[in-house]
């Protein structure tokens, strides 16, 4: 029954993930079915249950996760979300009612506000669901500032726009740093040896590429007028600027594939746990494969509900018009218009792509994201995990807060 | 068979899990499980039965915990034969398992209630509560607001280069007759704003008042208004949702409105398409009393100022016949024609007041009718028997012949 006993210094624990995408299916249809009759509160009940899926099916050398945290939790935090959020509404409401400058100026104050409160809502849910994760007995916890994560993440985000991204590897470095240098198992601090040099090398090759290519298309499009095609007056570049345009868009998406695989497996892999180290592979091809599923199911959802929609339009439209002629456009406002029976379906068939493409979501991206990364991932040295005492508990946290009322979904 | 189950066992206090056995003992005169060390067999901790509780783990999984929740402290049995002996060993945890989803099952019903009501309490509620806020804003502010629309509206429907108003000199004869009007309107009513109507060209035919007193005629339905009982009925009506505040108080449901969706739908954002059409689905229930509130008050207003609020409802039935379905839609939307509303107006019907001066004089009315300059110069329509006055051409027959006969009766000649 065991193979824990057999011990020894440096033996590596493998992570396994024994979910299946049906059983998390049959979750998504039953949360969303159940948000029907309950105005939507079911949402809560949903997350847990997918929660408790994800970690219950995640075995490390051996032994599975657990998910302790309940959906009332999840509840009261919104209620308490939704305080914080009644001030920030009204204040829109009244921006609304002002002049278009103001409106603007003051769109734009909440927009940084809100890019603000995202981070801190981010460590918070980080900080949620470490402490309500068990394995073998002992719980995980968030320790650190989520204001000074906040405040990192919102100075850092303001240095890309102002290098055009140049400085994303640092960016990246010292959140992932400051993330894990304050994340304990028990009363084992992780830490966190990567730097803006783990992830370096790939995106600036990447970047660099990129850069040449958007010259020379800027180059072409600006500095040697005298190749523009023109046809009828209107100005068309050349051949050669639209191949490297769609080579371009080529690159960029392969690479950004390729670097996001790069970036979890070095980032992950530079995670210790005292003495235990995290290996993980990812591969960016495999990334790109979901995303074209995704997408294709996406189409296909869109196509289905337009095909459902054009059945039931033509299903009211068509009576009118039987009888030769076209449908009085009195007779088609008064239907629109006159029927809160028609409106109230409108808003449940909107609600049912809403979750489809939810479901489609978390089914093929969210599912295959946690597989790929739990599939190839390790944990030398697991032996020394062994002597982890529980820590203090965590009581602090009654939900996620400003994360539930955010809509910040993942997982 | 013996009682008795093995699992995997973790203390909580340090990480590592141990294969034990557990046993079912007495400790005195309560139950407890005795959690044995399988390979060291040596009782590790006894639990008491009572404070066993279920766990969630993955399908084909039992984990039990023993006290709160707070405690890390677990059994995992996985295997298939030796779960069954562990159920059959503690039948506490099923029926603990059955009150937990009772629970849980209970609060969300009752949480759903709570929610359910206070939607119900909100939508039957709006036009109580928008009234009552209203109050509470100060004219100045609405004023404001309007003025502030206006140049949003402006900028939209005009993409940018301003409305172009058809007669722009104040003092004519239109401009004077059509203030005068709305004034003669809002006069009585208590109501602290002026009013400020100004008929602007574009295609769309459609009138509409703003929060303080500004309010607009569009050329379009000006040209499809064949009497002036009919351009006084819009005017009076919109001279009702000024005087009313519908305005302010449609702004103040539809935020709130929007809030109790953010809530329904936990996305307080407010991003979501779906918010806005529930937005629209609660809101129609207030703006259906609102119109019904403004035609009153044209029906008031008629019997002080002379003249037949049905007009209103000929013009609305003219524009719903004969025009495209987007322009329809525009004028419609916000001023819906239903039997009800026409039987309503009609019911209304004002007891003519032969001392009391018409509600525009022939003159005035042939200067409103050409401020546009896109009809020919109409003829006056209060003298009866001049016949109707095809301003637009696709006016369908039924239609002059029911608003003569209201001009008859109403209208007896200047």
């Amino acid at each position: 029954m065991s193979q824990v006993a057999a011990g020894g210094n440096g033996r590596s624990g493998a992570v396994r993930f024994t979910g299946t995408r049906e059983e998390l299916l049959g979750i998504m249809v039953r949360g969303y079915l159940g948000m029907l009759p309950t105005l939507g509160l079911y949402r809560f009940w949903m997350v847990t249950a997918k929660r408790r899926f994800y970690w219950s099916h995640t075995e490390i050398d051996g032994d599975t996760l657990e998910y302790t945290g309940s959906a009332m939790q999840l509840l009261v935090g919104f209620m308490m979300a939704v305080v914080v959020f009644v001030p920030i509404y009204a204040f829109l409401f009244f921006l609304s009612t002002q002049s278009r400058e103001w409106a603007l100026v003051g769109y734009a104050a909440i927009g940084l506000v809100f890019w603000f409160l995202i981070g801190y809502a981010i460590y918070r849910t980080r900080d949620f669901r470490l402490s309500r994760t068990l394995w073998r007995g002992i719980r995980f916890d968030q320790r650190g500032s989520a204001l000074g994560y906040a405040i990192r993440r919102f100075l850092w985000s303001a240095l890309m726009v102002l290098t055009l991204g140049a400085v994303y590897p640092f960016m990246a470095g010292n959140l992932w740093r400051y993330r894990y240098g304050h994340t304990w198992f028990g009363d084992r601090p992780f830490g966190f040896t990567g730097s803006w040099r783990t992830v370096a090398g790939a995106y600036y090759a990447i970047y660099a590429v990129a850069i040449v290519m958007v010259g020379a298309i800027l180059f072409d499009l600006v500095g040697r007028r005298d190749y523009y095609t023109r046809a009828n007056g209107s100005i068309v570049p050349n051949a050669p600027v639209v191949l490297l345009g769609l080579v371009l868009f080529g690159f960029l998406l392969f690479g950004v594939y390729f670097y996001r695989g790069r970036e979890i497996s070095r980032m992950f892999s530079s995670v210790r746990i005292g003495d235990a180290t995290v290996t993980v592979t990812v591969r960016g091809r495999a990334m790109f494969a979901q995303s074209v599923v995704y997408v294709l199911g996406m189409a296909g959802a869109v196509i289905v509900f337009a095909i459902l929609l054009g059945v039931v339009i033509g299903s009211i439209v068509s009576p009118l018009g039987g009888n030769g002629h076209a449908p009085q456009t009195a007779e088609v406002a008064r239907i629109l218009q006159g029927s809160l029976v028609n409106l109230a379906l409108l808003v449940i068939g909107y609600l049912a792509l809403l979750a489809t493409f939810a479901t489609l979501a978390e089914i093929v991206m969210g599912f295959g994201y946690w597989k790929l990364v739990a599939r190839e991932a390790q944990i030398s040295n697991v032996e020394s995990l062994k002597t982890v005492r529980a820590g203090a508990e965590d009581k602090s946290l009654v939900g996620e807060g400003i994360a539930s009322a955010l809509n910040l979904g993942s997982y | 068979m013996e009682a008795d189950f093995l699992a995997r066992y973790a203390d909580g206090e340090v990480a590592e899990m141990r294969d034990v056995v557990c046993r079912q003992a007495m400790d005195g005169t309560s139950a407890v499980l005795g959690i044995t060390d399988l390979s060291a067999r040596q009782e590790l901790v006894r639990w008491p039965v009572s404070n066993i509780f279920p766990a969630h783990g993955r399908k084909g999984e039992l984990r039990i915990r023993a006290g709160d929740r707070s405690t890390g402290a677990r059994l995992v049995v996985t295997d298939r034969a030796e779960i069954a002996r562990a159920r059959a060993l503690l039948p506490g945890l099923a029926l603990k398992e059955k009150r937990d989803r009772r629970r849980q099952g209970a609060f969300i019903g009752a949480s759903t209630a709570v929610l359910g009501a206070i939607v119900l309490a909100y939508v039957y509620g709006v036009p109580l509560l928008a009234g009552e806020i209203v109050t509470l804003v100060p004219p100045a502010w609405e004023k404001k607001l309007g003025d502030t629309v206006a140049v949003q509206m402006q900028a939209a429907l005009s993409k940018g280069s301003g409305f172009a108003v058809c007669d722009p000199d104040p003092n004519s004869v239109a401009n004077v007759a059509i203030n005068r009007f709305a004034n003669a309107a809002l006069a009585g009513t208590g109501t602290p704003f002026t009013a400020d109507v100004t008929v602007i060209r574009t295609d769309v035919p459609n009138a509409f008042a703003l929060p303080g007193g500004k309010a607009f005629y569009f050329s379009a339905l000006l040209d499809k208004t064949e009497t002036p009982d009919e351009f006084a009925g819009v005017l009076a009506h919109e001279m009702g949702h000024v005087a009313h505040r519908d305005g302010m108080q449609q702004l103040i449901s539809t935020a709130s409105t929007g809030l109790v969706i953010g809530f329904i739908l936990g996305d307080m954002t407010g991003l979501s398409v779906a918010g806005g059409l529930g937005t629209t689905l609660i809101d129609s229930r207030f703006s259906r009393t609102a119109e019904a509130n403004a035609d009153r008050f044209a029906a008031e207003t008629a019997k002080r100022l002379r003249f037949q609020p049905v007009g209103l409802a000929n013009l609305l039935d003219r524009v719903a016949k004969d025009d495209t379905m987007t322009e329809a839609l525009a004028f419609l939307s916000t001023h819906p024609l239903t039997d009800a509303r026409r039987a309503a107006l009609e019911a209304l019907r004002a007891t003519d007041d032969a001392t009391l001066p018409p509600a525009f004089t022939d003159s005035e009315w042939r200067a409103i009718k050409a401020m546009c300059g896109t009809t020919s110069t109409a003829t006056p329509s209060t003298t009866p028997g001049t016949g109707s006055h095809e301003t637009s051409p696709r006016t369908p027959s039924s239609g002059p012949s029911d608003s003569e006969r209201q001009r008859d009766k109403g209208q007896p000649g200047a």
